[in-house]
């Protein structure tokens, strides 16, 4: 209980209308001093209100509603607080349109700008897929099984295995294609590696050779940047290893 | 101005909003609903149809021309118009004048509450405890609200001392209260 016991028989007075003379003017000053009897004031009102809206009687004469309408066509609302508080909002809603239309012009102009980008990235990226898709197709004719591959050597030396790297430095790209590479002993793969100018030989895809001898390895994942002294290939468990485990079988020549 | 559709549904916030921009259908709206509470009480305190129609035309015209005067945010605009019916029609029997600041009156009671499913049964509650309350206590409500007595006034009128008087009053309203929120 917030409010003060003292001024509790008073209160209850008061709301109700009973209190006079020097109790409620008392209380009055009290009340001007303390948010806590104000605030249980207010409940007891709404205590009092329950003892008014109890009371049942008739309902009021319809010539009571017509009165009352009557009156209130005489007297039209005037709305001054609305009314003047457009006179001061006016300018500040003026600013504001003026403002957005700005904005949406810079935001229409800024809109075409993006537009034209879009649509000079668009056929520049239609070009480039073009490209791409040609190199994908002559690769694939390339590696494609049925593919006829012939290699030329001098006249009455039999097939020698030759392997073919090329390698783009700048872009870490590499295809390789190898013919009439020996048959794998079992659980063995050939595995071809990148050797830098320093450092340790760099795994460049594992691969098996067909039924012919021939082998592709196209792109396998490299770093880009690295000078490629030469490329090797030695002989590996099937699933490949992250160094060389034998003698290279076959070491390139730069061509 | 677009108009806000104003139906039975409306919340008196609504209808209030709608009134403070000179909307007369709503005013109309707010009449339907209250104007039955009003003209009881001024009946209850006034005892005479004529002067009970006065009162309730002073009470809704006061809202029409001045709707700012009541808060929605705290409390019932039921409550309120009882109260302040009761105000003007003590004014009417006594025929003083209107105290002017007497209609700045905050009444803590639920908005709607009196529009709610619930409020016949409140209401019998209300009824149901003012009937069970002794004789004597609810007398002393009574004198007070709606015959407009004082303290002293009804002291002198039942014989009791002044502090019983305030006491019965007190008690009276606490168990008014604990009924409804128990």
């Amino acid at each position: 209980m917030s409010a003060h016991e003292q001024f509790a028989d008073d209160l209850s007075l008061y709301a109700i209308g009973a209190l006079e003379g020097d109790e409620r003017r008392t209380l009055e000053e009290h009340l001007q001093q303390c948010p806590a009897c104000r605030q249980e004031l207010e409940k007891l009102r709404g205590d009092v209100a329950l003892l008014a809206l109890s009371v049942s009687g008739p309902k009021p004469p319809s010539r009571s509603h017509e009165r009352l309408m009557a009156a209130i066509r005489k007297e039209p609302r005037r709305i001054p607080v609305t009314a003047a508080r457009k006179s001061w909002w006016r300018p500040v809603e003026w600013a504001l349109a003026a403002a957005v239309v700005i904005v949406i012009f810079l935001l229409a102009r800024r809109n075409g700008d993006l537009r034209q980008t879009v649509s000079s990235l668009e056929a520049t990226i239609s070009g480039q897929q073009e490209k791409l898709m040609q190199a994908q197709q002559l690769v694939a004719s390339l590696a494609s099984p049925d593919s006829e591959h012939f290699t030329l050597v001098a006249n009455n030396t039999p097939p020698q295995p030759q392997g073919k790297v090329i390698y783009s430095r700048k872009t870490g790209a590499l295809v390789f294609l190898a013919n009439n590479m020996p048959k794998l002993p079992p659980q063995k793969a050939y595995e071809l590696w990148l050797i830098p100018q320093r450092g340790a030989p760099i795994p460049a895809g594992v691969f098996k050779p067909d039924a012919r001898g021939s082998a592709t390895v196209i792109e396998p994942p490299l770093p880009s940047g690295v000078e490629a002294k030469t490329f090797a290939i030695t002989l590996e468990p099937e699933e490949g290893s992250s160094a060389p485990t034998s003698q290279a079988l076959m070491v390139g020549v730069q061509s | 101005m677009s108009r806000i559709p104003l139906n039975v549904t409306s919340t008196d916030a609504t209808l209030l909003s709608a009134v403070r921009s000179g909307d007369e259908q709503a005013m109309g709206e707010l009449y339907e609903r209250y104007s039955g509470i009003v003209y009881s009480v001024a009946l209850r305190v006034l005892g005479d149809t004529g002067a009970a129609e006065d009162t309730l035309q002073d009470v809704f015209m006061k809202l029409w021309r001045n709707p700012e005067v009541f808060d929605e945010n705290r409390g019932s605009l039921a409550g309120w118009l009882a109260v302040i019916t009761r105000n003007r029609a003590i004014d009417a029997l006594r025929r003083r004048r209107p105290e002017s600041d007497i209609d700045d009156v905050v009444v803590s009671v639920e908005p709607d509450m009196v529009r709610g499913a619930d409020w016949n049964r409140t209401l019998e509650k209300i009824r149901g405890t003012l009937a069970g309350m002794p004789s004597s206590q609810r007398s002393a409500l009574e004198m007070a609200y709606f015959e407009g007595l004082t303290h002293t006034e009804i002291a002198q009128k039942t014989g009791d001392a002044l502090g019983t008087i305030k006491t019965r009053i007190r008690a009276g309203l606490k168990i008014l209260r604990n009924a409804l929120n128990p």
